[in-house]
């Protein structure tokens, strides 16, 4: 019975053969890893008869003489082998070379990638896992066309992603979607438990996740059991991050030498040095080496009806900036079993917790800190910066260690799943899971008492202020806590029809239905003790610890609740594998919008044709497979904004005062717009995939046209303070993107491959305003959105060199206001009209590259294994707003000790003078090009196969490795990294004190029991 | 096999029928959510049931005291850019201050921004109410209190336009409430003729409608006095003086104010919200709530020293002119000026070698009250914005100008008010003498110096230099870059003219 209700499920068409039959036996492993194989498919060719391997590989079924057996599975090669009455036919099946049969997850489902028609890249996860990053995401640089990436050297801290460029002035984030869990951060995955990452690019492969995959969706699959036997693996690595370049400031003499010219130029009094003898390299003292140490434990077990895994890791990654770190700790059950042949339910566990211990200390400070300061006189007495600079800037090192040790920062999450698949009607699966992700994240932070600070003596207009020591009396030690609790509920159903009609129709139909509800609820408070000195110890840093004489606490807390519902079906057809249609569409309901314009229906056509399965195509010997694909599709977006926005919201927070009355009072918190409703994404892909040369090389490209309409974008209106969030403008994104990939090998020990791939994307704000053409602006007005130009980019004046001379400025055009004068910059007179105004300000370039790329080469040579990656950008700049501050006297970068200092001295650096706006205007004098070439990781491992010695201590498998990151980078940037934050719209691209990225020296092992 | 095969396809059917149920069932209920934690225009639980108004109106106070309409980019503008004050601070420290008081200002200046959008925010505010007023008729709210709120809501709009008008010359006129698209606040600017008709619209209603006082329990609230002082002063600026007299006499003759404070108690605790006080920023903190119930007017130009003098950033100071200007024995000299080195007004030493040689003594706070709040910064310190001797003094200058005999005695008889109550501080006899004279010029520089000491670092200068027409001469007698017809206003702010996409035009000469 059971035997013939598997028959039923894999038949297509039961046709029993009446005539004598044979039974057959044998075993099918992996021709590479000699593993057994489970669950392949054996079948009598051109008939629906067949059988699958068992858990041990072995299968057993009745055959007619002569006929011809075909061994398949998925990812692996197909076999036929004819039946000559043969015992036992034991096979070995080839992983399937040909990239394109191997199958890549969709969206509630999956598909081979020769049947694709839109634009996917995979990256396995043995790529990911290479990496040592803490951060699955951040191994994806380099690898994905298409795919703009900018890591963050913060421990604990995910990179910001841009898939295909920005599509909208609110917001560009990418939906992940984890196992079928949507989610805005992977920071509980641990990553080498990845299986897969599937970056979904174009809008008919988006179209069916809806809602929030405008800007892309990358889908990551986790591991699940390996069949076969019980296996153990275990992975760790240890190592060493250095900051590999300091950003050059002045030292001591170099300080003083400069200071005082520009005293001079000002005007100001000579300053008093005479105790201020040091020469303290701030940046050495808040840097260091740092460690880093991840750790993977893998445990499967796969029986007949079910299978197991656990997977543990322990990650511990300290911050180059002293004292900051981050550990990471994750666990993951998952299960499946088979109630009967067609139930199967399972469901995962993932268990996530971190350890913060935050960054107590900017990189600014350290830039700023005058140099001539000595650090501390003994514990708990520190030097104070000098008096023009002390408001304003700390010593560095006192703030590091007051504030050392001083967080609890911890974070909770559980992310879970439960799914039950029924297979009904023959070709029907009903496929019901849900999904629940909460994280509970809280911090206590404690603000120690302050130090004494010596102040040295200067001299003002004549007078000495002797040395003396101070301690600020007024200020107490407090406790602030945090707790922040995230609740997110999923459900999807779907119904999947799949068959194959006389060998030639293969359809996969599917229709589902999808609810998400995400909440969250955030309290904090903050407490001083006006009477009694907390001590530093953590086991007193609750609210709770302070008396009731003192003030009352101060104490916040808020919510969010957002709901969205959808609809979906999708239509896959193929025609003798050789004329591709997939069609979606989908229905979508948000709670964000007004009930009248809360639903948006949404859909996506792809077209493909197999040329290479054409009959003409044959003869063509050279080329493998061929495909001409081409999809449009549209996306309703509502990323980035709260609920109910399209009522007029109010302001609560400030107060009526009346004497010392004190009442509540209210204002409008925004200009709100009762119509607000979908932004629209829009695309249009045209592709390429080939594979040629015996399957050797494969590739392909694609342009791409994406535009999207009525972007929801907060509007600074003139006049006002409140912004205005509305449907406004239109943007697009056009590009083109190659993937190619080439492997062969050179005898039988040595094997090759290489994977280039780049990327070009053009942005261009179509339109932005309603009638206004108003414009966006960002950081303080560096940055520009208008219509016809790229969003966000640099706006200001461009630099053709310094006034020398008086005399050489009466031929040249200066500021209007006539404060112009030599040392100060020159800008180029845009409009011809004799003087410099704000009409003379350009577009300067674009914060985002334009050109992305990436390479990766793989030797192997017996069994040592060599990884190569790099990665680079072009066509952007960095803003290098980190040198703009003249709010007090600071620390001077290398390029001021070249500052001019008479006709002739320099064209590039303006005068020391922080008084001159002239000098401080935004300009491409303080941009620098973000071009950059990185090596991205360097690896050398070395395999133990079936070592007899290791064998003895059930080791059937030990790789050793060791890996550098971030080795060396070709840059032109000033800063401690070209990759500088871009995650804000409108005003990305500035390095305002980015944290480092680290080069990262490790050792690692990989066992396998 | 067949009835087995049948089954299923009973089994297969119920379940896609199942679905179809769970499919249309979904409740749309699920996708209606609220604003977590946060009112909205409708949901708001306002007190008594009484409507918007009241909340609205305090929203409006709120923005009276908040940093860019009566602190930071205010005190800059008005005082450092005066003849009377210096940007104080480090040398280096906020160079858009500098600019400021050196007249080297341009369109990019961050306080000219701050400024503009601080007032045009409080405009805003104002529109709001009048807005609610209109189109929220609400039966539980007495018709008063309707007509209250309209009168202190214009009276603020007035307040922010007679400061951007005599700051700005050409303001856009914004009266109503912006929705759904920018339109209503873009508009084009209107001449300062124009402005001040609006403004004297609103002022001349507020008069009309406002209470002449508030229980203690709402004491500072907007006054018939201070809609009347304001309209005076509204006047005097553009040389109405027949206006700016009658009206300034309304005040004098209301019986609410007098001269009967002492001149150095007018800035203490005490002297706040006393009968000299017409309009007055209230601020209060207490030991838990140091700061969200006050304005940081007072921490800018605290003394910047160490220690027990760690006052403040030290911003604001007043200049050597200002020091020159004071008859001997003035004691308001001293309840003006904070030397380095001298006595503070309690009697302790200042430090010397302090980055300023002088700072605003009007802002300083008593040691005891410091140590009661547990802070340096007197963030409960009110601003003083409009004191009833400035009136006096409006009413002075308004009936000499009209000039005649009886005119110019009244200008002396309210001139003279003015020094018999500084005199009764002074500790020398013979000092600051009754001004006895007939003749308009005498009196008139009499008034104008009265008016530069009496109402020293409290705002005035700049715009008092303008309205004599001397602003010029005066500035270049300090040294500085005045251009005349030019710096007489601030430019408009770039970012605002790049908003508007050219539809706000730039000043002359910027």
């Amino acid at each position: 019975m059971k035997q013939k209700a598997l028959l039923l499920l894999l038949c297509a068409f039961c046709y029993f053969q009446g005539s004598a039959q044979i039974k057959v036996t044998g075993k099918v492993t992996d021709a590479t890893t000699k593993e057994t194989l489970i669950g392949v498919s054996v079948k009598i060719k051109n008939s629906a008869t067949g059988t699958q391997t068992d858990v041990n590989g072995n299968y057993a079924f009745n055959v007619p003489p002569n006929s011809t057996l075909v061994f398949s599975y998925l990812g692996y090669k197909s076999q036929e082998v004819v039946y000559t009455n043969q015992a036992q036919i034991n096979i070995s099946l080839l992983s399937a070379l040909n990239e394109l049969d191997q199958v890549v997850v969709i969206g509630y489902g999956s598909q081979r990638k020769r049947d694709l028609t839109g634009s996917i890249t995979s990256v396995s996860g043995e790529d990911i896992s290479k990496s040592p990053n803490t951060n699955p995401l951040s191994s994806l640089q380099g690898r994905v066309s298409g795919l703009t990436l900018v890591n963050s050297g913060v421990p604990g801290e995910g990179p910001t992603l841009r898939l295909r460029g920005v599509i909208s002035t609110n917001s560009s984030k990418i939906l992940y979607v984890v196992d079928g869990v949507f989610q805005d951060n992977v920071d509980y995955l641990n990553s080498d438990d990845i299986e897969s990452i599937e970056v979904l690019k174009d809008p008919s492969s988006i179209a069916i996740f809806g809602i929030q995959g405008g800007s892309g969706v990358i889908v990551i699959t986790t591991k699940r059991a390996a069949k076969g036997k019980t296996r153990i693996t275990f992975q760790s690595t240890v190592g060493v991050q250095t900051v590999p370049n300091q950003i050059e400031v002045a030292d001591g003499d170099t300080f003083k030498r400069l200071y005082s010219a520009q005293l001079t130029n000002i005007g100001g009094e000579a300053f008093d040095y005479r105790n201020y003898n040091a020469s303290t390299n701030w940046q050495d003292l808040i840097l260091r080496d740092a460690s880093l140490n991840t750790n993977n434990l893998s445990i499967s077990k796969s029986g007949e009806s079910s299978t197991t895994l656990i997977n543990l890791g322990y990650s511990n990654q300290d911050g180059v900036v002293r004292n900051s770190g981050f550990k990471k700790y994750t666990a993951r059950l998952n299960q499946e079993f088979n109630i009967n042949k067609n139930i199967k339910i399972g469901g995962d566990i993932n268990a996530f917790h971190y350890d913060r211990n935050p960054t107590d200390v900017t990189l600014n400070n350290a830039l700023w800190a005058a140099p001539i300061v000595p650090v501390q006189f003994d514990e708990n007495t520190y030097y104070s910066m000098p008096s023009f600079q002390r408001a304003q800037v700390g010593n560095p090192i006192a703030t590091l260690n007051r504030n050392d040790n001083t967080s609890v920062n911890k974070g909770y999450r559980a992310v879970a799943n439960l799914f039950a698949e029924i297979k009904f009607l023959k070709d029907f699966k009903l496929r019901s899971a849900v999904y629940t992700d909460l994280s509970f994240n809280g911090t206590r932070d404690y603000s120690a008492l302050p130090y004494s600070f010596i102040n040295l003596g200067e001299t003002y207009s004549g007078v000495y202020s002797p040395t003396d020591t101070t301690y600020d009396a007024s200020i107490y030690t407090s406790v602030a806590q945090r707790q922040d609790e995230f609740r997110k509920y999923q459900q999807d159903h779907t119904v999947t029809y799949d068959h194959t009609f006389n060998e030639l129709h293969k359809v996969t139909a599917l229709v589902g239905l999808s609810s998400l509800y995400t909440g969250s609820t955030t309290l904090n408070a903050f407490r001083r003790d006006n009477n009694l000195n907390i001590p530093n110890d953590p086991d007193f840093w609750y609210l709770g610890v302070v008396n009731n004489s003192s003030p009352s606490p101060t104490a916040g807390g808020g919510g969010a609740e957002s709901s969205q519902m959808s609809y979906f079906g999708r239509v896959n057809y193929a025609f003798n594998n050789k004329y591709l249609v997939n069609t979606s569409i989908r229905r979508d309901g948000i709670s964000k919008f007004a009930p009248q314009n809360r639903w948006g229906t949404f859909g996506s056509l792809g077209l493909g044709w197999v040329i290479s399965e054409e009959s003409f195509f044959k003869d063509v010997k050279s080329i493998d497979f061929l495909k001409l694909r081409a999809a449009w599709g549209t996306i309703g977006n509502a990323n980035g904004f709260g609920e109910n926005l399209y009522l007029p919201g109010l302001n609560t927070s400030d107060v009526g005062v009346f004497g010392d009355n004190v009442y509540p009072s209210v204002s409008p918190a925004y200009i709100p717009d009762p119509n607000l409703h979908w932004e629209v994404v829009r695309g249009f892909d045209l592709g390429i995939d080939f594979s040629a040369l015996g399957q050797r090389l494969t590739g392909d490209i694609a342009v791409y046209d994406r535009t999207t309409k009525d972007i929801l974008t907060y509007v600074e209106v003139p006049n006002d303070t409140k912004r205005l969030l509305t449907n406004l403008g239109t943007i697009k994104n056009r590009g083109v993107e190659v993937n190619l990939g080439f492997k062969d090998k050179i005898g039988d020990d040595f094997t090759y491959s290489i994977n280039p791939n780049f990327s070009y994307n053009k942005n261009n704000v179509e339109s932005i305003g309603d009638g206004f053409n108003f414009q966006l602006i960002g950081n303080g007005g560096a940055n520009k959105t208008n219509s016809g130009s790229p969003i966000g980019y640099f706006y200001g004046y461009r630099q053709i060199g310094i006034y020398q001379t008086f005399s050489q400025m009466a031929n040249m055009a200066v500021n209007s206001d006539g404060t112009s004068a030599p040392g100060d910059i020159a800008y180029e007179d845009v409009n011809e009209d004799g003087v410099i105004t704000e009409a003379d300000r350009v577009n300067l370039g674009n914060p985002v590259p334009d050109w992305n790329y990436g390479v990766s080469v793989n030797l192997a040579y017996k069994n040592f294994d060599v990884l190569a990656q790099g990665q680079g950008v072009a066509g952007n700049y960095v803003y290098t707003q980190r040198r703009t501050s003249r709010f007090a006297v600071i620390n001077y970068e290398s390029n001021r000790a070249n500052a001019w200092t008479g006709p002739g001295t320099s064209n590039v650096e303006p005068i020391l003078d922080n008084t001159r706006p002239n000098n401080y205007v935004f300009s491409n004098h303080y941009l620098e090009p973000g071009d950059y070439f990185r090596i991205r990781t360097l690896q050398l491992g070395y395999t133990f196969n079936n070592n007899k010695t290791l064998q003895k201590v059930a080791i059937s498998n030990l790789r050793l490795y060791l890996s550098g990151q971030n080795l060396k980078t070709w840059s032109k940037t000033t800063g401690y990294s070209p990759e500088v934050p871009i995650s804000s719209i409108l005003g990305g691209g500035a390095d305002n004190g980015v944290y480092p990225i680290p080069a990262v020296y490790t050792f690692g092992v990989n066992v396998t029991f | 096999m067949k009835l087995f095969n049948n089954r299923k396809k009973i089994y297969g059917t119920m379940l896609l029928l199942a679905l179809v149920t769970i499919f249309a069932g979904c409740n749309e209920d699920f996708l209606d959510r609220q604003a977590q934690g946060s009112y909205n225009q409708d949901n708001y639980p306002y007190p008594g049931g009484s409507g918007p108004y009241d909340q609205f109106i305090n929203g409006a106070y709120s923005t009276l005291n908040s940093y860019d309409v009566t602190v930071f980019a205010f005190v800059a503008t008005t005082s450092m850019r005066s003849d009377d004050a210096d940007k104080g601070s480090t040398a280096a420290d906020s160079p858009n201050s500098k600019e400021l008081d050196e007249f080297t200002v341009t369109p990019t200046n961050g306080l000219v921004n701050s400024l503009w959008l601080g007032h045009l925010n409080l405009v805003g505010k104002a529109n709001y109410i009048l807005d609610r007023i209109k189109n929220d008729p609400n039966p539980n709210t007495a018709p008063d209190l309707k007509i209250d709120a309209e009168a202190q809501a214009r009276f603020f709009r007035a307040y922010a336009y007679f400061m951007l008008v005599r700051s700005y010359g050409r303001v856009p006129i914004i009266d109503s409430v912006t929705t759904g698209s920018a339109s209503a606040s873009n508009v084009p600017q209107s001449t300062p003729a124009q402005v001040y008709a609006f403004i004297e619209n609103d002022l001349q209603y507020a008069a009309a409608n406002l209470k002449p006082s508030y229980s203690d329990a709402f004491v500072g609230r907007i006054t018939q006095g201070a809609a009347n002082a304001l309209l005076a002063k509204v006047y005097l600026q553009q040389k109405k003086y027949s206006l700016a007299m009658n009206t300034a006499n309304l005040v004098m003759t209301s019986g609410q104010y007098d001269l009967s404070v002492d001149y150095s108690d007018i800035f203490d605790e005490e002297g706040e919200n006393s009968k000299e006080s017409i309009l007055e920023v209230q601020a209060t903190a207490t030991p838990s709530v140091q700061t969200n119930f006050g304005t940081q007017y007072n921490q800018i130009q605290g003394v910047r020293g160490t220690g027990d003098w760690n006052l403040g950033w030290g911003f604001n100071v007043p200049s050597t002119a200002l020091e020159a200007a004071y008859e001997a024995n003035d004691p308001r000299k001293a309840r003006t000026i904070l030397y380095a080195g001298g006595k503070s007004l309690w009697g302790e030493d200042v430090p010397t070698g302090l980055p300023n040689p002088r700072y605003n003594n009007k802002i300083s706070t008593p040691r005891d009250k410091q140590a009661l709040i547990g802070s340096r910064s007197a963030w409960w310190m009110n601003i003083r914005l409009i004191r009833y001797a400035d009136i006096v003094l409006v009413y002075a200058e308004a009936a000499n100008e009209i000039g005649g005999a009886v005119n110019i005695a009244k200008a002396v008889d309210a001139l003279n008010s003015v020094r018999a109550r500084a005199r009764r501080e002074a500790t020398v006899s013979g000092a600051l003498p009754d001004i006895v004279s007939t003749d308009e010029e005498i009196v008139r520089n009499a008034i104008r110096h009265e008016r530069r000491v009496e109402l020293g670092m409290e705002h005035e200068r700049f715009f008092d230099l303008v309205r004599y027409g001397t602003a010029a001469t005066e500035m270049q007698a300090q040294g500085k870059s005045f251009t005349v017809g030019k710096h007489e206003l601030l430019p408009i702010p770039q970012t605002q003219i790049d908003l508007s996409n050219g539809v706000l035009t730039q000043n002359f000469g910027y």
